[in-house]
């Protein structure tokens, strides 16, 4: 080896990523960027190529442009995605019209085929080692012997079977961007544009009754990274103002990541989902939003701006259980709907609930009733009065391992009212699969002494009738009362 | 007497002329007139107009009521103090009080209360409990909306973005502590944004010292002993029925102390004080006229001068004295 070499380490994870970032950068020219591992890409540029001067000039603003960056690339443009790699492989920066792929493509070597290595090398050993002498030997004996897959390959690198690249991502349905000549950095720029792009999206939502739903927001930076910026909405939007509103909350919240370098050349706006929207009129005096609209216009910003749903309803589940009897739905979607609610428990319900029971330390406790004394949050309380208790068996259709709760409402000589509970029996907790297992056991042994003679059933019994003392059961504050 | 008389007048009227230059001013003014009488509150607004009564938020609590000039203040900020995490139940229990007569207030629009509180109030002082409070307050649960947000910064965001919404009926905000970040241009963001929505922001605060803050009044709220439950015959003893709390004003404009012990109605579901001196001692101390065998269906005539024996008692020995839970 040269002593001049530099010798790096083979890290795929990180050529992965390069990669994926280039395809990100790549997104400028086309949507539909497809993955060639571990080195290539496809671009689709079926009528991109005229927003950019033409075939020639869009090829030749992609090379500039990523040998700006330091990147050593080479590319070819053809009607199909074969021989545009066979082109990119062996003749960088070169054209084909679409039918000329056969001759084109007729001097190259058989890698330009995609082909697997064994495939290669058993053709190049009897004598065809160019692809014009694999295409025109014939082709049923090729098959019998190389396997589909080769034809396949030489179908698709002439065109002859259509081939589709995958690309990475859906294509948005809309989108609106703006090109800069010259870079924009600051957030106001950012925002203003998201305005304007908006805007433009407004008469395509319009003519199709839909309002969005989720949006992106792609930042091409100048040295080739993208950023990307999503917002969801509760319900669909169509104002370009509120769409504004949340990316104002998005970018208030990524401002510390969003490095803008030395500007942004390219913003994109993307709809990712939308949804039929009902077109309102419009009091003329009033401002037309319901109060529900509002509402769920705030839970989206905190969402933008926190990057989770944070605002929730409470609603009531069938279950007995307290921590389990509320759920929290995300979103506003509940609002103003009055719904007849379940059976409710006669007992009463503390106000506040703690997000765990805290186990607290009982100090003089009385068997089957509520402690005289405890210590929660290294405080000592007496207890002055006390309620209950309520017991709540454990959901055993659930979880087979929950415990009975005992609960108590007490209050302490100041007046403040807890709730308490004791997990766990004195006796122990009845289980039904040990229940089962005793009664499977017994039947057995009932018919095995009916079978052998009974040798001492005594003693046998005692031993199983031996069992470790259970676990005594303790002590948990569960909640605060009004 | 009449010194006096003529110096309140004079602090009256200076107060007026104050409340006149600050323009601003939503509550009403007591001004006692010369023969000690108290004339009808004086409301004062920017541009002399007055103030109708529906922009006052009642707690029908007279005595409250007279102290706060009417009510509380509908379009501003609230604070509500809770000593200790502990007692932010009692707290809470005031501030739903509160919500559940602002829910009523526009039955027909269906109004959300939104609570908001950081992660470390919601950790300390426990989780709003839906089914609790409905069942104590007859909220529904499609009535509420909670919020969680882990920094203070953003859930002041959240409160001051939700203080400006007039489709909630209210925000409540719950904070511990004293941070530096909640100091008087925070809360006075707050006020201005209820104020323009005409909604209350309720400031409910765990464990912190009375700093100075924009909101025109401040409560101290901490548990009282809840009183008996009600049974026909009489109050039964060691059982906890109605929710007591006490509620100090600390701060309001017309700035008189004042101590409350007030109890939370479930039944009307209004609040009201606790003027039953009997309930609470017999709380504490069991009084031989109550019967001592929770259980008799039939009221016992406890005036008159041959007590009929209360069912249970009739044993061939006395029975002991029996004492309630607390002793």
């Amino acid at each position: 080896m040269h002593p001049d070499l530099d010798i790096v380490e083979e890290d795929p994870e990180a050529d992965r990523r390069l990669l994926e970032a280039l395809a990100d950068w790549c997104d400028r020219y086309t949507p539909l960027v497809a993955m060639d591992w571990p080195d290539g890409l496809y671009l689709d540029i079926t009528g991109c190529a005229h927003l950019f001067g033409g075939e020639a000039a869009l090829m030749a603003d992609v090379l500039k442009r990523m040998r700006g960056q330091g990147f050593d690339v080479r590319a070819g443009l053809a009607a199909t995605p074969g021989a545009a790699y066979a082109l990119a492989h062996f003749q960088s920066g070169a054209i084909i019209a679409e039918g000329a792929e056969a001759e084109t493509l007729a001097p190259y070597p058989l890698s330009a085929l995609r082909l697997a290595p064994d495939t290669c090398q058993g053709l190049e050993s009897v004598g065809l080692r160019v692809v014009g002498a694999v295409l025109s030997a014939p082709r049923a004996p090729l098959a019998k012997r190389f396997g589909k897959d080769l034809l396949l390959r030489l179908d698709q690198a002439v065109g002859r079977v259509d081939e589709s690249i995958r690309p990475r991502r859906a294509v948005p349905s809309l989108s609106a961007e703006r090109r800069f000549f010259e870079p924009i950095g600051t957030l106001e720029d950012i925002e203003q544009l998201v305005l304007t792009l908006s805007t433009s999206l407004q008469p395509a939502l319009a003519a199709r009754g839909e309002g969005v739903t989720s949006l992106e927001l792609a930042l091409f930076r100048v040295d080739g990274t993208v950023f990307c910026l999503r917002v969801h909405t509760a319900r669909p939007l169509r104002e370009a103002k509120l769409i504004q509103l949340l990316f104002h909350e998005k970018l208030a919240a990524v401002s510390e990541k969003l490095d803008t370098g030395y500007g942004f050349d390219l913003l994109r706006l993307s709809v990712l989902t939308a949804q039929p929207y009902v077109e309102v009129q419009n009091d003329m005096i009033e401002e037309g939003n319901s109060e529900v609209q509002n509402i769920a216009l705030l839970a989206d910003r905190v969402e933008a701006r926190l990057g989770r749903q944070v605002v929730v309803h409470p609603m009531e589940v069938a279950s007995h259980i307290p921590e389990r009897a509320v759920a929290h739905v995300p979103g506003t979607a509940l609002i103003g709907k009055e719904k007849e609610s379940g059976p409710r428990s006669t007992f009463s319900r503390p106000l506040r609930l703690l997000r765990m029971p805290e186990p607290v330390e009982v100090t003089a406790e009385i068997p089957e009733g509520p402690p005289a004394h405890f210590r929660w949050r290294r405080m000592h309380h007496r207890i002055v009065r006390a309620e209950g208790p309520e017991r709540l068996t454990p959901e055993w259709w659930r979880d087979e391992t929950g415990e009975t709760r005992d609960y108590y409402r007490v209050e302490d000589g100041e007046g403040y009212r807890y709730w308490l509970f004791r997990e766990g029996l004195y006796e122990g907790e009845p289980r039904l699969a040990p229940l089962m297992k005793e009664k499977a056991d017994e039947e057995a042994r009932r018919i095995e002494s009916k079978i052998a003679q009974p040798t001492n059933p005594a003693t046998e019994n005692e031993d199983d009738l031996r069992l470790a003392s259970p676990p005594l059961p303790r002590w948990y504050m569960h909640g605060i009362f009004a | 007497m009449a010194v006096s008389a003529l110096a309140q007048e004079r602090l009256c009227a200076l107060r007026h002329e104050i409340a006149r230059i600050e323009g601003v001013l939503p509550e009403r003014l007591a001004a006692p007139s010369a023969d000690g009488q108290t004339a009808d509150g004086i409301l004062m607004r920017r541009s002399g107009r007055g103030l109708p009564d529906g922009d006052l938020l009642p707690s029908h609590v007279e005595p409250l009521d007279a102290l706060l000039g009417g009510g509380l203040p509908l379009g501003a900020l609230t604070e509500i103090h809770a000593p200790t995490a502990r007692a932010a139940g009692a707290a809470a229990a005031f501030v739903l009080a509160l919500g559940s007569r602002l829910l009523q207030r526009e039955p027909q629009k269906h109004l959300p209360l939104l609570w908001l509180g950081t992660t470390e109030a919601f950790s300390e002082g426990g989780l709003p409990y839906a089914a609790g409070i409905r069942e104590t307050f007859g909220i529904a649960p499609q009535r509420l909306l909670f919020a969680e947000a882990p920094k203070l910064g953003d859930t002041l965001w959240i409160g001051e973005e939700a203080a400006r919404l007039p489709d909630l009926a209210g925000v409540i905000l719950e904070l511990r502590g004293n941070p530096r970040m909640l100091d008087l241009t925070a809360t006075r963001r707050l006020h201005r944004r209820a104020q323009a929505a005409g909604r209350p922001v309720f400031l409910l605060r765990q464990s912190a010292e009375q700093t100075p803050t924009a909101a025109p009044v401040r409560l101290l709220v901490s548990p009282a002993p809840a009183a008996l439950r009600q049974t026909l015959d009489g109050p039964l003893r060691g059982s906890l029925g109605p929710p007591g709390l006490e509620l100090t004003v600390a701060k309001s404009r017309i700035a008189r102390p004042g101590t409350f012990t007030l109890e939370w109605n479930p039944h009307e579901r209004r609040l009201q004080l606790r003027n039953d001196p009997l309930s609470n001692q017999a709380a504490n101390r069991p009084s031989r006229a109550y019967p001592t065998v929770p259980g008799s269906v039939v009221s016992l005539s406890v005036d008159r001068q041959d007590l009929a024996p209360a069912p249970g008692k009739v044993m061939g020995f006395p029975a002991p004295e029996r004492r309630a839970a607390g002793g």
